[in-house]
């Protein structure tokens, strides 16, 4: 079935060698041999039309207006063993717990900036540091990240990297619960001879995370109210929301089914006003409160952030967040480690020059053509330069926005991100995969066992993101005995 | 419940309603067009009809001069521009059942979801009237479908009631528009033989898919008091006016655990005012003059009661 299939210069997640597996792929590769070529076509076919069937679609927004679409699924497993996951977990559990007091820090104290261990104006002049909003604010456990969705990636010596942290509105957890769903239901057999964690139960941490951001005036402490705030069916992510919401068992609410009235929240249902205690909100800070933020919004709450300021109700993720994982601040995470919890970071960065740096500016420019350039403010993998694979065109005109605003931009060095088969058109081809793995906080912290394998499924594509044709993996983590099994 | 999920799937009940009441009703008039000899200023004038109950002629005649079998039926199946137009209904239902889905069952989301990605992805402008009658038939099936789901899947609670009131409503109403638009038809052509109110009458109780009801109960032969009563007040036929408003009310009754609270009287109260109507025609005969203006009294009733619904609920 992989004769053909050739891993190149490139780390692969399953194949050692040609024709010679990882040892912890070893029985899903010779199960896959069971399997003709029909059998496989098919059940490929099954699992994408599963996906439309139940509407678990995302939004892609054109000239046109938006189109509904699916993340195609593909099924060739990432299989992560469990002393690698073991470091990944520590790794991450250690990340965010940094950012948190990063975020406790430079909305307080700032102690970070006046020891000079981050430039000031990496935070001041950053566009989602909102000082005036989210200073001195005391809230439940001093947690700002209650969901974090952390992009790893691996080189080309397989080793784990950061790619990029989500602090703000991490998407995608409904497709690590779905993929396995359909996975489960087109290969049922693969799962017979594997000992896998399972995703039964996480939604009872996710939960209980969630409630125990009791704000101090409420007064239901023991049942309080929660809801999931989402921007409506057209958001991309609106499916994600239901999910989630559903899940947790807590009301799915927009905008305007919610009103402040005495800086008290309530919602609007059938039998009048109910008080809400906590929220978790799925809209950018930008849209939340047209009091305190753009005025135009439509989907926030008028007078929310009054509400938040007196300990009425609970915000979650926090109000700023987005200070902490923008693409520059992102470089600094490794001393935010060394300085906040006196360890050495245990997953370490992908190296990130400043092209505001004269110097390294003039280096990165005479050699764009091998690096991968990204705007310190956008996201989804928009305006970005993937040096190597672009034509003289796109990298002048990347030279000229450098040199107009080169703050804007940092660069990496281009990562020989690693590759997993994909079984696309009847074939099996390498394409490049990264990893979301979701971290929730609330008294403690808790890693999901697996995460969101993302998977480039244009051949040679380096860009995973949904909006951009990446698609879907289920993934792995090998129970401990199932090691030596 | 939040009100904003009540109104969602109440709108989502009567979209599927109102998508499986216009099948009907136009494939009614396909059957019969096949029937008879379907031509002239008559044929004509019941392929107004059926425009008049699905939707509204004046809209129609903004767009087109002709009234063709084949024009109205598109019209009447696929045209966007006509807001109540089969495929716009499904796609309304489809939405409102998007923005509830947390609270709906699965099932009748993925089927809901399913019928609207086989239209969406379907070229209907050429079809031919065979398969616009097919597509018919797969509309009624479906909202049987969805009311099967609905009735062994859903907890009797908040959301289950709106969507019952959402269809009886609809449903009423529907009758009451049909009957309407039958009454006027038979007054424009009073002068004209027996017959020709027979097949109106007979064509009322076929796009309320009465008519064999109807034999069970009555000789074959088309009374227009008999009908009448029949579809307005005939208690055992599920969709005369009377039987869906008493629906309505015990859906309603329902929702309260019985009991006539203080913001909920209203509605109560407007529900009562339609219900003595009904026992008043009862024991009086109409004619056909006075039928008419019963019936828009009982459609602004009906809005009346749409309203005070929504005011009772919060959906506004």
């Amino acid at each position: 079935m992989l004769s053909n299939y050739r891993t190149a210069h490139f780390f692969d997640e399953m194949m050692e060698a040609e024709k010679r597996p990882r040892p912890h792929y070893e029985k899903f590769h010779r199960l896959l041999q069971t399997f003709s070529l029909e059998d496989l076509l098919e059940k490929h076919e099954t699992a994408q039309l599963s996906f439309l069937r139940q509407g678990i679609t995302f939004t892609v927004y054109h000239d046109e207006g938006g189109t509904e679409r699916t993340m195609p699924f593909d099924f060739v497993p990432i299989i992560i063993p469990h002393e690698e996951w073991n470091t990944i977990e520590e790794g991450l559990t250690q990340r965010v717990k940094a950012l948190n007091l990063f975020l406790e820090d430079v909305y307080n104290e700032a102690n970070i900036l006046h020891d000079g261990v981050i430039p000031r104006e990496f935070v001041e002049n950053n566009p989602y540091f909102y000082a005036e909003q989210a200073t001195g604010l005391d809230i439940p456990h001093n947690n700002h990240i209650f969901l974090a969705g952390i992009d790893l990636i691996r080189d080309q010596n397989g080793v784990y990297r950061v790619l990029e942290d989500n602090l703000r509105n991490p998407s995608g957890m409904s497709y690590v619960f779905q993929n396995r769903f359909v996975m489960r239901k087109v290969f049922p057999e693969f799962f017979f001879k594997h000992s896998i964690r399972t995703l039964e139960h996480q939604f009872s941490y996710l939960h209980s995370a969630l409630l125990s951001h009791v704000p101090i005036n409420s007064v239901a402490k023991t049942y309080p109210v929660a809801v999931l705030l989402t921007a409506g069916i057209y958001n991309s992510a609106y499916y994600d929301h239901v999910f989630l919401a559903q899940q947790m068992g807590i009301e799915l609410v927009e905008g305007h089914d919610l009103m402040v009235k005495d800086d008290v929240v309530y919602m609007k249902t059938v039998r009048g006003l109910q008080r809400v205690d906590i929220i978790y909100r799925r809209i950018d800070d930008d849209y939340l409160d047209p009091a305190e933020f753009l005025e135009e919004s439509a989907l926030g709450v008028k007078g929310l952030m009054e509400a938040y300021r007196k300990g009425n109700v609970a915000i979650l993720n926090g109000v700023g967040n987005g200070v902490a994982d923008d693409k520059a601040i992102y470089a600094f995470v490794p001393e935010m480690i060394r300085y906040y919890l006196g360890e050495e970071p245990l997953i370490p960065n992908v190296d990130t020059y400043f092209l505001r740096d004269p110097e390294v500016r003039e280096d990165c420019l005479s050699r764009l053509n091998e690096l991968v350039v990204k705007n310190v403010g956008a996201s989804g993998g928009y305006d970005m330069l993937i040096g190597p694979q672009a034509s003289e065109e796109e990298i002048e005109s990347f030279r000229e926005k450098i040199n107009e605003t080169p703050e804007q931009y940092i660069a990496q060095p281009t990562i020989q991100l690693s590759r997993a088969p994909a079984f696309q058109e009847g074939r099996f081809y390498p394409c490049h995969v990264d990893l979301r793995v979701y971290v929730m906080s609330g008294e403690s912290t808790y890693v999901l066992p697996g995460g969101l394998s993302r998977v480039a499924l244009k051949e040679g594509s380096l860009v995973v993101n949904s909006s951009q044709g990446g698609g879907g993996k289920d993934t792995w983590v090998l129970r401990e005995e199932a090691a030596d099994a | 419940m939040l009100s904003r999920v009540a109104e969602s799937v109440y709108w989502m009940a009567r979209n599927i309603e109102r998508a499986e009441n216009n099948a009907r009703v136009l494939e009614s008039r396909l059957i019969h067009a096949l029937e008879v000899s379907d031509t002239g200023a008559v044929a004509d004038g019941d392929w107004e009809a059926v425009v008049e109950i699905c939707s509204s002629f004046e809209d129609y005649r903004d767009i087109y001069d002709d009234i063709l079998p084949e024009t109205v039926a598109h019209y009447i199946s696929f045209d966007r521009t006509n807001i109540n137009s089969i495929v716009n209904c499904i796609e309304y239902a489809r939405n409102n059942a998007r923005s509830a889905r947390e609270i709906i069952p699965q099932e009748l989301w993925e089927i809901l979801n399913d019928a609207y990605l086989t239209i969406q992805n379907q070229n209907q402008s050429y079809w031919s009237m065979k398969k616009i009658y097919a597509f018919l038939q797969s509309i009624k099936t479906l909202s049987f479908t969805l009311q099967g789901v609905i009735e062994s899947t859903m907890l009797r609670e908040g959301a289950y009631s709106f969507i019952k009131i959402g269809k009886w409503l609809e449903r009423g109403e529907k009758t009451a528009r049909i009957l309407n638009v039958v009454c006027e038809k038979t007054q424009e052509q009073e002068e004209e033989i027996q017959t020709e109110h027979y097949y109106y009458w007979l064509s009322a109780l076929q796009f309320v898919n009465g008519y064999d009801a109807y034999l069970k109960k009555y000789p074959p032969i088309m009374d227009a008091e008999k009908v009448l009563h029949f579809l307005i007040s005939y208690h055992q036929f599920p969709r005369s006016i009377e039987y869906c408003i008493d629906h309505v009310r015990e859906a309603v009754k329902e929702l309260e655990g019985g009991k006539v609270s203080h913001y909920s009287e209203e509605l109560f109260d407007a529900l009562d005012y339609v219900s003595n109507e009904f026992t008043k025609i009862k024991f009086q005969q109409m004619t056909s003059e006075e039928i008419g203006p019963f019936l828009d009294r009982f459609q602004n009733n009906c809005n009346h009661i749409g309203y005070v619904f929504s005011k009772t609920y919060y959906l506004l």
